[in-house]
């Protein structure tokens, strides 16, 4: 498809001059750099055409434009209010901040320093979870990143505050690569926010490799310009008996797009895969989850809720793949959407592909409406029509919120969902 | 206090109310009572501001203004409460949130300083425990899970602590048994006071000995078809409704 070639062009040269900068990386990276730059070319920027994006329009992305030739405003994003303390003076090269403490028996590093001091373990697990040969969108970042985090928590050590990332308008924010490696044993948190100003595209991917019997907690904030584009990526690899938790916050981006997938490699694994995503105005946000349970006794559980104003609009899309070895699993799987205007619109599905015969998937999603009921109680007592909408609008999200373990950033988006319509109170 | 006037009220096109007139003053309780769909809950609706009547003729006034104009919001904050029939459950919202805001909201327009978190648990707590309830219902989600009885006596709660002018209680009685409806009587008469009018909907005699009207009213077919004293409820318990069509109303009818 030359239309499609010719459009791919400028990736193309920016990353021939890009190969420069990653002189320095071991061959095996660039290997996995070159092979993700050729499966970008083949594959492209997804089109509405293509079935896995066909509610969300990314054709702005095509020619590299809004990655390349516009400017991060450059100046720092305001910290969150759940971000505890001052930058950590940890140094990861010209990457995001690192906020708080690093806790003991944990490491924050530079993908220089992390490929300096553990080369094995960056080899083994480095753009080898989140695989790009069908991912356009995560071909692109490992083609171009140019930093990455990389986090290790050793075997047996528990990190009982969360590694907190915050990707703003720094220079290498618009690649963010995150690598997490939990050691046997261990237990991380990680909370990754993306903020930003202006109009750009941003590309995340975060790659979690969970060890036997190791717990990893993953958030993931997208307050994004209203004007930007949010391409995200998260995909996990468990062991034996690991746990995987991921909460996806999206409120931001003029258009987001989430991928996020885990893969339980072992038996007697557990993974909660959550979110909830606010969205008004033209906003459009799209989930697409993936639970491979590839090996028996499992458990996956998602919970995701969607708010959605004036003409935004949502997608969820949820797959659960159980492979013929993966008896005995058990998959839940729930999606609702609350609309608050005649407009706003989500295209929600389940994809159950089952090919073990002692399982039980449950899945179900809902499109609803404010309670008017509810509404009027509330105003009956005092409340003001617009203060009512909030705290029903803060209800229905209330226990996708309740999955936040983290206190402060769950007391964050409580608050903003419950002030979302502030200039309609009375 | 309230004067209900003429009113005529239709939900879909469908005549509701055909005709309602009510004069209640500061300090008494009205009782009304009558029969299933007639249009009890629809004339408590309407004053307290629900959504989806239309007024076809008529006018509420409520201490001198047009309560009809008003906001359900304003009218709350202007005094007026509706227990509700059947509270609405609405989970992920607790009683103490929802109260606070409440109470705040009314305290503001009324030029009130808001209740600090202590000052409204200290409140909650006096104004809880003589309904026989435990502080703990506060930390749960609005009505959810509550019996009917706990429903009934959380809408007297939250009408204890909004102090209003004028309350609508639409079968508060219904469902209670006899040592619930002695508390829930109690909460009702602990408020009654020289400017705090109850207009207390019931089918059941039973509550008026608690709490003792000084009208009744008979609502049948969307009017008002007899009003008289407390001894018109005693006569309602033994004669039951039929007697009200059959000799009442076309005494009305022939103008008598
Ligand atoms: N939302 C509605 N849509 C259509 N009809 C309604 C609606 N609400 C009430 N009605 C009708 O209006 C009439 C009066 O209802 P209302 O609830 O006011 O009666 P009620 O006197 O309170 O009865 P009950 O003693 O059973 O509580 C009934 O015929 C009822 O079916
Ligand atoms: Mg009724």
């Amino acid at each position: 498809m030359p239309a499609i070639a010719d459009r791919t062009d400028v990736y193309l040269e920016r990353f021939n001059d890009a190969l420069a900068r990653f002189a320095d990386e071991p061959t095996w990276l660039l290997e996995r750099r070159k092979r993700a730059m050729e499966r970008f070319l083949q594959l492209g920027v997804p089109s509405l055409k293509h079935e896995e994006y066909k509610y969300t329009d990314l054709s702005a992305l095509a020619d590299g434009q809004l990655l390349f030739a516009t400017q991060l405003a450059g100046a720092e994003a305001a910290l969150p209010s759940y971000a505890a303390g001052s930058s950590s003076d940890r140094a990861t090269g010209a990457g995001p901040q690192v906020l708080g403490r690093i806790p003991r028996g944990a490491r924050v590093q530079s993908l220089a320093e992390a490929l300096r001091s553990q080369p094995d373990l960056v080899q083994r697990h480095l753009a080898t979870i989140a695989d790009c040969e069908d991912h356009a969108l995560s071909a692109v970042n490992t083609a171009f990143f140019s930093d990455a985090v990389v986090i290790t928590a050793e075997r047996g050590a528990v990190l009982d505050e969360p590694i907190q990332l915050v990707f703003g308008d720094g220079p290498t924010g618009r690649l963010p690569r995150v690598l997490i490696v939990a050691g046997r044993n261990s237990a991380v948190q990680v909370v990754e926010t993306y903020a930003g100003s202006g109009t750009y595209w941003r590309d995340a991917v975060t790659e979690i490799y969970a060890g036997q019997n190791a717990r990893v907690d993953h958030y993931r904030a997208q307050v994004e310009s209203l004007d930007a584009y949010h391409t995200g990526r998260l995909q996990a690899s468990q062991e034996r008996d690991s746990y995987v938790g991921s909460f996806s916050i999206s409120f931001g981006a003029a258009v987001a797009r989430n991928d996020i997938g885990t893969r339980l490699n072992g038996s007697g694994c557990e993974c909660s895969l959550d979110g909830l995503y606010a969205v008004r105005g033209d906003q459009s946000v799209d989930h697409h989850t993936s639970i491979d349970h590839a090996m028996p006794h499992c458990n996956s559980h998602q919970l995701y809720k969607g708010v959605l104003d004036d003409r935004a609009k949502g997608v969820f899309n949820g797959k659960i793949f159980v492979r013929p070895d993966a008896q005995k699993t058990d998959a839940v799987q729930s999606n609702k959407n609350l609309l608050l205007s005649d407009e706003s619109e989500v295209n929600t599905k389940p994809q159950l592909e089952i090919d073990a015969n002692d399982v039980r998937c449950t899945h179900g999603a809902t499109i609803g409406q404010l309670d008017s009921e509810a509404a009027f109680y509330l105003q009956s007592r005092g409340i003001g029509a617009g203060r009512a909408r909030n705290l029903l609008t803060y209800a229905f999200a209330a226990d996708a919120l309740e999955r936040i373990k983290f206190a402060p950033l769950r007391e964050h988006f409580e608050a903003l969902l419950l002030n979302r319509f502030a200039s309609q109170e009375s | 206090m309230l004067q209900v006037r003429n009113l005529h009220v239709s939900i879909d096109g469908q005549k509701i109310l055909r005709g309602i007139d009510l004069d209640v003053q500061p300090g008494t309780v009205h009782a009304v009572m009558g029969p299933n769909g007639s249009g009890k809950s629809t004339l408590a609706s309407v004053l307290a501001g629900r959504d989806g009547y239309e007024i076809e003729e008529g006018s509420v006034t409520f201490n001198g203004q047009d309560l009809l104009d008003m906001d359900p919001e304003i009218r709350a904050r202007e005094g007026v409460f509706l227990a509700f029939q059947y509270p609405v459950e609405v989970p992920g919202v607790t009683t103490m949130y929802f109260m606070r805001e409440a109470i705040n909201a009314v305290r503001k327009h009324r030029g009130q300083a808001e209740l600090s978190a202590g000052e409204f648990l200290k409140l909650a707590r006096e104004k809880i425990n003589p309904l026989g309830m435990e502080a703990d219902m506060l930390k749960r989600a609005i009505n959810e899970g509550f019996s009917g009885g706990e429903k009934k006596r959380s809408e007297i709660f939250q009408m204890a602590m909004l102090e209003p002018k004028l309350a609508v209680l639409d079968e508060t009685d219904s469902g209670l048994d006899i040592d619930a409806l002695k508390i829930v009587a109690d909460g009702v008469n602990s408020l009654r006071g020289a400017d705090r009018s109850f207009v207390v909907i019931t089918h059941y005699q039973r509550l008026l000995n608690y709490i003792v009207p000084d009208y009744v009213h008979v609502l049948s077919d969307g009017r008002i078809e007899l009003s008289g004293d407390k001894n018109l409820a005693l006569q309602l318990e033994s004669r039951g409704y039929g007697w009200i069509n059959d000799e009442v109303v076309p005494q009305a009818a022939a103008g008598v």
